[in-house]
């Protein structure tokens, strides 16, 4: 069974029909999608166009209208199965009366976590995802990306294979952002297999193994991304105290030799990594 | 959808038996209450229709009402006040105390001030004392319909005929009712005999109805008891030796 | 199932302290303010009256007040846990839907029997309380009696207030509005918004009042027409019987209810709630969340 995909999506189709009208609306269309044990797979797409969709009904709370998804090569409408997925759904609030201490609680007992595991594990899930100083805070006093943070939390309290994650950096600030995206990049080399959707292209470039591009319900494109975005006959060069003269030298070079030179610039920081280093370096 | 079918089959299957159970306990209230078959069509189709829209909270607007109607009274706001007691009467008909203060009020207190109206010519309020009188009468009697094993309505009614509209016949027939049924007061028995004894042509039964318990001894011996008995040892000319002895 | 009960208790616990940290329980305090108020306000009438209407207030105020609690409590949860999308999380868990209901439906009525009890007790305070002060009355008046005879009418006030009838009544309230958080629940499971379930359950309040009559209408009098029929044979099948479980009034004007009357009546209550309970289950199980 090992060998099975983590997660496997066939001819999946999902189709609403709108109240009091003829038409339909059809969110989903003969989707196929692999994702192998271990794999960080981003599936992009604007808003509407079926990432939500695709990601509910990998976990069971919507039924396909035609298709079939297996995890690790079983059926995915046993509530058994759901021992091996956790969840972080869009924009959730969870139950803001609760602490976060509380709310990992509440989540590690519906897992069916043994009571003397359980202060341990929500002790450590609050220490990695940097929670551990509002613990006895209640929800509805957290900022949007100390949410975002408790709800990663609660989708691992149960120590999962799969993580589906949805749009796990919308409205989270710069730095928030980075500390999810390193915290993806660990989880990945514990061998945890993580699909999650986002529509924001440079975090998924950052962190993904394997992208799908999806629209009007269609996967347009999808495949590794050096793959997808390398450029065939172009090759890029960055040179750290090259002197003007050994440039010159070079150009004369590539000239010799029948090739060309496209451009020639000063390599440029993101203006993320930008904005991170100076609130980094005020900070400490 | 195969469970949601199973779901509702079993659903179906379930809906006789709460339609069984539903009648019987319907049934179970009637008897208990011995009412159904007894009052008026009109009568009835109003207290469902209340039922209906108060649901469950009939009895505390029907105690609004007559805290409301109490207030009439203070003013001594007649008519406000039959009206708050027929709409409490209606909306709580097994509440027996309900129809024996309306009867009190109509009767006692509205007749009375009736009867004391300066304001009107003495023949008038003769007359509409007799009227509220009559609502009163009314009152107990379907009071006594809807609550068929209450004593005490009898027992009002009884004191109404006897002391309102001196009707010693049916006094003496609802003092007997109440006598016969659980939770009665000591007196009725008694009070029906004293009541027969004023009737023509019953001066007999009456007289035996008094020996009967006279011969019962001890706290059935009042003073109106032996002067009743001895007023009917008289009409009925009994001879001296089977009269009751002086005591 | 062990581990499926662990999972209800859970969502129960933590559906009861939703709801407590939502303030329903302002709604008590509500309730004792009416009851306090009403009842020295009732100290101007006469002895007898005012403990009738005492106890009819008390009651009907329970009454209406847990009606109140069950409807608008249940028709909250769904929605809410939509709306914050908890509904996904713990979905997205070992959790059946089946659990989730029921973890829910068990909540709310944890809530509704601590209610009760708290509205019980106060009403029996207030209850005791006037029945002292009756019974201290009636012996400065009555001091001139024997004492047997004293004694008596002692027994007959402290029976006009507190006895095993009213602890029936609000068994039956109780009944009830379990019977109404289920059907509110049921409703929720397909409705878009609280403020739909909550009209729906009015009518539902209404109609399941006057299912009695209809029923009857429908078995005994063979009224003509199949649409008639048809209306009147669904309003039968569909609608809980409420009046069935109003016999407040009948303990309160003194009428005993016999235990096997009684048992019959949470027989069907509890028939009522797990049907309906299976129905909301059912329903849930078909939602796109």
């Amino acid at each position: 069974m090992s060998d099975a995909a983590a997660i496997c999506i066939e001819n999946a189709t999902k189709v609403y029909p709108t109240p009091f009208r003829r038409r339909v609306i059809v969110a989903l269309r003969d989707l196929n999608l692999q994702i192998a044990p271990g794999e960080v797979y981003g599936l992009l797409g604007p808003n509407g166009s079926g990432k939500s969709t695709t990601l509910k009904i990998i976990l069971g709370l919507i039924t396909p209208t035609r298709g079939k998804v297996t995890i690790f090569g079983k059926n995915n409408s046993s509530v058994a199965i759901r021992r091996e997925i956790g969840f972080l759904p869009e924009n959730a609030y969870f139950h803001k009366f609760l602490t976060a201490a509380e709310t990992l609680r509440f989540h590690a007992r519906l897992s069916g976590l043994a009571a003397r595991a359980m202060t341990k594990r929500i002790d450590t899930l609050l220490t990695t995802v940097g929670l551990a100083h509002a613990r006895d805070a209640r929800l509805s006093t957290y900022s949007k990306g100390m949410l975002q943070r408790i709800g990663l939390a609660q989708a691992l309290i149960h120590d999962p294979k799969i993580l589906v994650l949805d749009e796990p950096t919308a409205g989270v600030d710069p730095a928030g952002s980075r500390d999810i995206q390193n915290l993806i990049a660990a989880l990945k080399n514990r061998g945890i297999t993580v699909l999650l959707s986002s529509h924001l292209l440079t975090q998924v470039e950052e962190v993904c193994d394997r992208i799908g591009i999806l629209h009007r319900g269609r996967l347009l494109r999808e495949g590794r991304l050096e793959s997808l975005l390398g450029v065939e006959n172009q090759t890029e060069l960055v040179l750290e105290n090259a002197s003007p003269q050994l440039l010159n030298e070079l150009e004369g070079q590539i000239v010799s030799a029948n090739a060309r030179l496209i451009g020639r610039r000063k390599s440029q920081t993101s203006l993320e990594r930008f904005y991170l280093k100076v609130t980094e370096s005020t900070t400490e | 959808m195969k469970t949601f079918a199973l779901l509702l089959l079993i659903l179906a299957a379930v809906a006789p038996l709460k339609l069984k159970m539903e009648t019987d306990i319907g049934a179970n209230r009637d008897s208990t209450t011995h009412i159904r078959h007894a009052i008026d069509l009109r009568e009835r189709v109003g207290q469902t229709a209340f039922i209906a829209i108060l649901g469950g909270f009939r009895s505390v607007v029907a105690d609004f009402l007559f805290i409301d109607g109490h207030f009439a009274w203070e003013r001594v706001d007649w008519p406000h006040l039959l009206m708050r007691l027929r709409q409490v009467t209606m909306l709580q008909p097994q509440m027996t105390m309900f129809w024996d203060v309306a009867a009190w009020h109509m009767a006692w207190n509205a007749g009375t001030a009736a009867l004391n109206d300066s304001s009107q010519p003495p023949l008038a309020r003769k007359r509409l004392q007799h009227e509220y009188v009559e609502i009163g009468r009314d009152f107990l009697e379907r009071g006594v319909a809807n609550n068929p094993q209450n004593p005490q309505l009898y027992e009002a009614l009884a004191r109404l005929y006897r002391d309102k509209l001196h009707d010693h016949a049916r006094a003496s027939e609802n003092f007997l009712k109440a006598s016969r049924l659980p939770g009665c007061a000591a007196y009725d028995e008694r009070f029906s005999a004293y009541e027969l004894s004023y009737c023509e042509g019953h001066e007999r039964e009456a007289y035996d109805r008094l020996r009967t318990l006279f011969q019962r001894g001890g706290k059935e011996r009042l003073p109106t008891l032996i002067v009743r008995l001895r007023a009917m040892e008289e009409q009925l000319h009994i001879p001296p030796e089977e009269r009751i002895r002086p005591e | 199932m062990n581990a499926s009960l662990r999972r209800i208790r859970a969502i129960a616990s933590t559906t009861l302290l939703e709801l407590t940290r939502l303030r329903v329980f302002y709604v008590l305090i509500l309730f004792a303010l009416v009851l306090i108020i009403s009842s020295t306000f009732l100290a101007r009438i006469s002895f007898q009256q005012e403990f009738q209407v005492t106890k009819d207030i008390s009651l009907g105020a329970i009454n209406f007040f847990l009606s109140l609690l069950a409807i608008v409590a249940t028709a909250q949860l769904l929605p809410r846990d939509m709306e914050d999308r908890v509904v996904y999380s713990v979905l997205a868990k070992p959790v059946s839907r089946f659990d989730y209901v029921i973890g829910k439906f068990f909540g709310v009525i944890a809530l509704l029997i601590i209610s009760l009890v708290a509205m019980s007790l106060l009403c029996f305070i207030v209850l005791h309380f006037r029945a002292e002060a009756a019974l201290h009355d009636a012996n400065q008046q009555m001091s001139q009696l024997a004492s047997p005879q004293l004694s008596s009418g002692g027994q007959a006030i402290h029976g006009a207030g507190l006895n095993s009838d009213l602890v029936v009544a609000l068994s039956l309230i109780l009944a009830k509005c379990v019977i109404l958080a289920a059907v509110t629940l049921c409703i929720s499971a397909f409705a878009t918004s609280t403020i739909f379930t909550i009209s729906a359950m009015a009518m539902v309040y209404l109609v399941g009042n006057l299912e009695g009559v209809v029923r009857d209408y429908w078995l005994q009098e063979h009224p003509a027409g199949w649409l008639a029929r048809a209306f009147l044979a669904f309003v039968a099948f569909v609608f809980p019987d409420l009046q069935a479980f109003d016999i407040s009034d009948l303990v309160t004007s003194g009428i005993s209810t016999t235990g096997p009357f009684l048992a019959k009546l949470l027989g069907l209550a509890a028939i009522y709630a797990v049907s309906y309970l299976l129905l909301a289950i059912a329903i849930f199980y078909q939602r796109e969340l």
